[in-house]
């Protein structure tokens, strides 16, 4: 892990976002399980907007639909489910930043993340530039095929490693 | 519901597969997998709620957007079930007492025979309301009932792991 990342973690320790964050999840009744299913609600939209997408663009998923059309109505459900799933999340990292900050699959969700919301952004950003510009010619249509590819296995790593930050050790098992 | 109370649970957790999954990777790994076929069948139920309610996708018929996406939701469906059984089998007679998991059985239970009232009752008379951006509140209340259900599903299943 880059020092830079495990000094955040340092940083946080301690801090009062841990205690306020602590005092949230050891007081309120069933607040873990509850803020856990919230954060699971959010990947459960991930995956019926911006999963759904790349699968319609890799010609796979919902053929009736409009590319230009999806992606005008999904990415907004998707950038507030990336909100909500900053704010879950941050009530286990606040809580025990040096488990996260120490942790190299976080570290590898992380890495996902940032490339999954840029390729996504990326995605979004050219689609609004101009009405269906990547569907207005063949060499952009494969070069939304190759986005919503590297996008779709960004997006279901980032979950696959959040579920292993708990599992650090069969990875990484302790010397 | 002697059978929750059954020695035959222990049977279970003793098979070589339960003992395998419990004791190696592959527990991580089906509950990963559990975690983003899971994750994925609401999320594609949801987008069907959505456009039951009206709140979504109204450009698009009920019946197109429900026929696309339902092989999708059946897909990850059975990928969550097969690897929800690969982690039930592994530590079954707790499971099966488990209040958190017999919730989890009873709002599944519950969201499907929902999903079937849509499929062979309400589905019939799909002409009168397929495109209809404004949909009657019959199909309100069975898209409300179904978000909610889906959400308990997940809250019980996240639940089972903070008892075990």
């Amino acid at each position: 892990m880059p020092d830079y990342f495990t000094s955040i973690g340092t940083l946080l320790d301690g801090s009062f976002l841990q205690s306020g964050a602590l005092w949230a999840l050891s007081t309120i009744p069933g607040f873990p399980p509850i803020i856990q299913t919230v954060h699971i609600l959010g990947i459960a939209v991930v995956m019926g907007s911006v999963v759904i997408l790349n699968l319609r663009i890799l010609g796979l998923a919902v053929p009736s639909q409009n590319i230009t059309e999806m992606t005008r109505r999904l990415m907004p459900w998707l950038w507030w489910a990336l909100t909500s799933n900053l704010v879950s999340g941050a009530f286990f990292l606040f809580g025990r930043p040096l488990r996260y900050f120490n942790n190299p699959i976080f570290g590898w969700k992380v890495s996902f993340l940032i490339c999954a919301v840029l390729l996504t952004l990326f995605f979004h950003l050219m689609s609004r530039r101009e009405e269906a510009y990547w569907e207005s010619s063949s060499k952009r249509l494969w070069s939304a095929r190759a986005v919503a590819l590297l996008s779709l296995m960004s997006w279901l790593m980032v979950a696959m490693a959040g579920r292993w930050i708990a599992y650090v050790e069969y990875i990484y098992y302790p010397a | 519901m002697g059978f929750l109370n059954s020695p035959k649970w222990i049977d279970v957790e003793n098979w070589s597969l339960s003992w395998t999954i419990g004791g190696t990777w592959w527990f991580p790994f089906l509950e990963s997998i559990h975690v983003i076929a899971a994750a994925f069948v609401v999320g594609s139920i949801l987008m069907v709620d959505l456009r039951l309610l009206g709140f979504a996708a109204v450009k698009y018929p009920i019946s197109t957007l429900s026929k696309e996406l339902v092989p999708w939701t059946w897909g990850a469906f059975v990928i969550a079930t097969v690897t929800g059984l690969g982690m039930f089998i592994t530590r079954a007679a707790s499971h099966v007492v488990n209040p958190a998991f017999q919730w989890k059985i009873v709002l599944l239970a519950l969201a499907g025979l929902n999903m079937a009232y849509f499929h062979f009752r309400i589905y019939k008379n799909i002409a009168r309301w397929d495109g209809a951006s404004s949909t009657p509140m019959q199909l309100k209340v069975i898209g409300s009932l179904s978000l909610l259900l889906w959400s308990g599903v997940m809250l019980a299943g996240r639940w089972v792991g903070h008892i075990i």
